[in-house]
């Protein structure tokens, strides 16, 4: 099965907070995204059955939403905030340091597999500057030094 | 302060002014549609629009069609603004010209220039909108965006995504209308685009009329891809002979061929649509299959070419030296239901004069759906049953039982309806006269074969499934040597002596007597036919004896 | 977690406390007070003319009076009927509903029953942006804390009123923060704003009468009914009651947030809160109210921060975001920043707004890289013109302002650039 029994259970049930199941899509999306690497197109013909939906409709959001991908990326999402509040704190030759550091550039993976580096638009972290997503956990007050801590920590 | 146009019903009427004149309509779902109601969007009043069409779900997204308001600040989109009692519009004022050079102007930023080359030139609504209303030159520096210039949709479409002004009628279309729903929009902002699932093709029974909706040329045709530009073509109103639902279609015209069928709208029948096989049904018109020439079979049995006149002499000579020697009993006539209501009268009058109760008519069936397409695949059968014409099997059973001598068949739909396996059955009668627009294995045993125009060479009417009247009108001028089905029957029946046949073939005039002489037909003339068409005068009567 | 505040009132006082994340911690604090007498003792009515009186007005944005808001929600027989509770921050500039949800998770909870009960709203969605996954942690332990309490599901509190609370995370999008496209994604759709009317309070989520609300919004909520609408009107200015998070970053020795009565002046906020701009240098200038909001100049610094006051200059207190650009800024490459951001958050739907927010992106980029033109300058402003109010919600507004005050306060800066053919301003950040 190309969604497991135990992830359908789970979105099933999260769908029941919905007065109509298509509500729990993002999270649905969110959840086999994070057990399988992305929402290929198998997945969201998989899943549109549940939500009443046709699979191109299902790839349609998922196109639409920055933190989905239809395509396989690395097994850790770096985002590095450059909007206004970070850019003025230098937050955009903190992004190169960091593109140095990982020998990848903004929308590439690491040949290891390992990260998937991008910039993200803001993430209310403003007066913390330069700070970073690494996949759910924000990392914040951050020089190159402690970045590279971070990142050389991943799996 | 003249009053423009109106409606007739008095329920929920409201007056509203655009421009100074003053229109009564119904309290429409939104101004534009409340203006095509009254037909006369997009002709007195000018409203120009992208994204709302007559028949699919508002979107809002184009805003092209904003228009001033009195008493209400800013413009608003006459698409989805509700039509209020006394609503005063201006749809000419300055700040509304100035919001349109705008939108247009945002529109064309990315938009290729290759005009020279798109199939949709000259009948573009961003060629024409910008010429109309857009400012002379672009002030745009900047390169313009570059995508994929052709993706094969489907069998019937190709997707140019340059030129795509994200309307997304298309998308709406696939959802709505047929349903279902291939097309939808992928990404955001600038990196937006119309795009299918991996795999999966643009191929629903409708997909064609996307090529229609799409105001610019990013949808086209694959079949009529580089055939002719726009401005060559001759457009001429006619109906699919496809099936018994007769959607009403454009036929263009350019270098004596019809280059395509494009549906019509009439609310009455099909909306704005057609399926693609009827679009693409075109092409049986100059099919090298035609029959363009009349035959008789000679001395050696073998069918030789001959002159239409000494086809339609040899005809009349068999049939009344059957009719003299063994009664007009022994006479049949296999009626089309792809002829016209006027070829069907003129033969069932035919028969009548001659004096045979045998006759029948063969329908082919196919699938169906619940929107358009219908199981009879012709266009006139309803008119035919009208017109009295009964199902052919008893007829046949007559021919088994050796009871028929001579006939006279329309079309070959005996065959392609399947109630005959082949020809052979109808071999065993003596003379076989056929007329029909297309070959097909009933001329292995025709003695006369006669050549007929196709629907799109002649005049006439047809009746849908719904009973409604609709007309044809000939977008090909055809061949001196290529007659209607009425008029060789009505040659036949000069040549024959019959009674109350006139010489010379007058429609009109058949069309009169029709009317005169068939109960659901009264009233209803080829000359006096509305353009959407109107509908048999009671639902009973289909055998419709001849008064 | 986000740090606490630097300057506290009433919203922010418990929360460098990590016990008041937590029920027990909140309700020795006083939390859930006003929910118990107000949902046994006030009727529904009585709540929103409470908040109506108390001029509560929206801190998502727009600044729209909260009491009035629920006003237009029909009569509670038609049910069902949604509260959702917009926790889509992404304002950049604005960080403040962060903290109320990370570490005050139960007073937004208090907030939601009591304007839900208000409403009469028999659900209610918190719609957390995707990125805030601790927040969104946070807030379901919560909902489940006060599930077990009795404080949420049937009978709430043994007053009759029964609500469920919904935790929702968005999946990365900057326009899911516009009412109806959060609403479209609620239920799972792109995130495309709708055409209005139908306004959320006659059709809304799930087709049903919703009412939108930002996260502060319904955290002052408690505290009206706490306290009353008069103690409510006594902090903040005339209009403008009550007060606000107000979020400092940039170019300031200490950016964080601050808790100041609405009206506070900008240049106290600046220079005695965030500690003013740091290695001894100058404003430039400053955004009032996140990216969106038109800049003001260093000379215009002298505003109350209330939305009347700051309209005089031009400008609006939209999520009260403030970021401060000292004198080496080159406003251009600023420009470069925000319509980059406009670019690429534009959800594609209206032509203007798609095509413009691309077409500023791409003229300022050239004017920073030196090859502009004085035409592009005065194009611009077309531009800009060309999208405010032509579209179907208000981003192409939100993309066109910053970059129309920049030309107009900073003209120079773009003109150097056109003039020079280059980027001079070597001491700014880069891009």
């Amino acid at each position: 099965m190309v969604i497991s029994k135990a992830i359908r259970d789970q979105i099933e049930a999260e769908n029941a907070n919905y007065p109509r199941a298509r509500g729990g899509l993002l999270a649905a999306l969110h959840r086999v995204q994070r057990e399988y690497g992305a929402i290929t197109p198998e997945h969201a013909t998989a899943l549109a059955p549940i939500f009443d939906m046709t699979a191109v409709e299902v790839l349609a959001v998922v196109s639409f939403y920055d933190m989905l991908s239809s395509q396989p990326a690395g097994r850790h999402q770096v985002r590095v905030c450059t909007n206004l509040s970070c850019s003025l704190a230098g937050a955009r030759e903190f992004l190169r340091e960091i593109e140095n550091h990982l020998g990848i550039t903004r929308g590439e993976t690491s040949a290891d597999g390992r990260i998937t580096l991008g910039h993200e638009a803001c993430l209310g972290a403003c007066a913390n500057a330069p700070m970073m997503r690494v996949d759910d956990r924000y990392y914040e007050d951050l020089d190159t030094e402690s970045a590279r801590q971070v990142l050389d920590a991943l799996d | 302060m003249a009053t423009a146009a109106g409606v007739a019903c008095e329920a929920e009427i409201v007056r509203i002014t655009v421009d100074g004149l003053e229109y009564r309509l119904h309290a429409g779902p939104s101004l534009l549609a409340a203006l095509d109601q009254i037909g006369v969007l997009m002709g007195e009043v000018d409203i120009p629009h992208y994204c709302w069409h007559a028949k699919l779900s508002s979107d809002g997204s184009c805003r092209l069609c904003q228009v001033e308001i009195d008493g209400q600040t800013g413009l608003q989109t006459a698409c989805n603004t509700p039509v209020r009692d006394g609503m005063i519009v201006h749809t000419r004022s300055e700040a509304v010209v100035r919001a349109r050079q705008t939108v247009l102007e945002f529109l064309m930023l990315n938009h290729p220039l290759d005009c020279p080359v798109c199939d949709q030139a000259g009948e573009c609504k961003l060629q024409d909108y910008a010429w109309r209303y857009g400012a002379p030159n672009s002030r745009s520096r900047e390169p313009r965006r570059k995508l994929e210039k052709r993706i094969d949709l489907g069998p019937g479409v190709v997707l140019d995504r340059e030129r795509c002004i994200l309307c997304r009628r298309c998308v709406r279309f696939c959802r709505e209308i047929p349903r279902t729903g291939e097309l939808a929009v992928f990404g955001r902002g600038d990196r937006s685009v119309i795009g299918l699932f991996p795999g999966v093709q643009l191929d629903n029974a409708y997909s064609m009329n996307v090529v229609d909706l799409c105001p610019v040329g990013a949808l086209t045709s694959r079949d009529f891809r580089c055939k002719a530009r726009a401005w060559q073509l001759e457009s001429v109103e006619g109906v699919c002979g496809g099936c018994a639902r007769g959607c009403n279609i454009w036929l263009d015209v350019a270098k004596g061929e019809v280059q395509r069928y494009r549906p019509r709208r009439n609310d009455a029948v099909n909306d704005t649509w057609m399926c693609d096989a009827g679009r693409l049904s075109y092409a049986e018109i100059a099919r090298s299959d035609r029959l363009d020439k009349a035959w008789i079979r000679n001395q050696e049995s073998v069918l030789e070419p001959v002159s239409v006149a000494s086809a339609i002499s040899e005809a009349a000579r068999m049939l009344a030296g059957l009719v003299a020697e063994k009664g007009a009993g022994v006479i049949a006539g296999i009626a089309s239901p792809h002829a016209t209501n006027e070829d069907l009268f003129a033969f069932k009058r035919l028969l009548d004069e001659i004096g045979t109760e045998n006759s029948g008519l063969a329908v082919p069936h196919g699938e169906a759906d619940e929107l358009l397409i219908c199981a009879e695949k012709a266009a006139n059968a309803t008119g035919a049953r009208a017109i009295g014409f009964e199902d052919a099997r008893s007829l046949l059973e007559r021919i088994r039982g050796g009871g028929v001598d001579g006939i006279v068949i329309l079309g070959h739909d005996i065959l392609t309806a399947g109630y005959l396996d082949d020809e052979t059955l109808l071999g065993k009668i003596d003379s076989v006269i056929l007329i029909d627009t297309h070959q097909s294995s009933l001329m292995r045993v025709a003695q006369v074969v006669l050549p007929a125009r196709h629907l799109a060479e002649k005049a006439g009417t047809l009746t849908n499934c719904d009973r409604r009247v609709q007309r044809v009108r000939p977008a090909l001028a055809a061949d001196s040597e290529l007659l209607t089905e009425g008029e060789i029957v009505h040659r036949l029946a000069l040549a024959l002596g019959l009674n109350g046949f006139e010489a010379g073939y007058d429609l009109p005039r058949v069309s009169r007597s029709l009317a005169a002489a068939v109960p659901p037909f009264a009233g209803i003339t080829i000359e006096s036919l509305p353009s959407d068409g109107a509908q048999l005068v009671s639902d009973g009567g289909e055998k419709g004896a001849v008064r | 977690m986000q740090k606490a505040p630097h300057v506290t009132d009433y919203l922010t006082r418990h929360c460098a406390d990590d016990e008041y994340g937590c029920l027990r911690g909140f309700e020795a604090q006083g939390g859930y007070r006003a929910a118990h007498t107000a949902l046994r003792e006030m009727t529904p009515q009585k709540i929103l003319d409470e908040v109506r009186q108390a001029g509560l007005q929206g801190r998502g944005g727009a600044g729209f009076c909260a009491g009035l808001k629920w006003s237009f929600m029909p009569a509670p027989e038609q049910q069902p009927s949604y509260l959702v509770c917009n926790a889509d921050e992404s304002e950049p500039g604005s960080f403040k509903d962060r903290l109320l949800l990370e570490r005050a998770p139960h007073q937004l909870l208090e907030g939601i029953l009591l304007a839900a009960r208000a409403i009469g709203a028999q659900k209610s969605f918190i719609y957390i942006r995707g990125e805030y996954a601790e927040a969104a942690r946070v807030m379901q332990r919560a909902v489940d804390e006060a599930h077990a309490k009795g404080y949420l599901g049937d009978d709430v509190m043994g007053s009759g009123f029964s609500h469920d609370v919904v935790v929702v995370r968005g999946a990365g999008s900057y326009i899911c923060g516009e009412e109806t496209a959060l609403l479209e994604s609620l239920e799972g759709k792109r995130g495309h704003p709708r055409v209005k009317p139908p306004f959320p309070a006659q059709r809304g989520a799930f087709d049903r009468p919703s009412t939108v609300n930002n996260v502060e919004t319904l955290c002052h909520v408690p505290h009206i009914i706490g306290r009353g609408a008069a103690w409510f009107r006594s902090t903040g200015t005339e209009k403008s009651p009550g007060t606000t998070l107000f979020g400092v970053s940039g170019h300031v020795v200490r950016p964080g947030l601050f808790e100041l009565p609405l009206g506070t002046p900008l240049d106290e906020i600046i220079f005695e809160h965030a500690g003013g701009v740091a290695d001894g240098r100058k404003v430039k200038g400053v955004i009032p109210g996140g990216l969106s909001m038109p800049i003001l100049p260093a000379g215009e610094l002298d505003v109350a921060m209330a939305n009347e006051f700051l309209q005089e200059k031009g400008s609006a207190l939209g999520t009260g975001g403030i970021i401060v650009m000292d004198d080496r800024t080159c406003m251009v490459r600023t420009a470069c920043v925000i319509s980059e951001f406009y670019r690429a958050e534009s959800c594609g739907q209206c032509g203007p707004c798609r095509e413009g927010t691309a077409w500023i992106n791409d003229i300022v980029t050239r004017v920073e890289r030196g090859t502009g033109t004085a035409e592009d300058l005065e194009l611009l402003v077309d531009i800009c013109d060309g999208m405010e109010g032509q579209t179907i919600c208000a981003f192409a507004d939100a993309a066109a302002w910053p970059v129309r005050a920049l030309l107009k306060h900073f003209y120079a800066d773009f003109e150097r650039h056109v003039r020079e053919g280059v980027c001079s301003f070597s001491g700014s950040f880069q891009l």
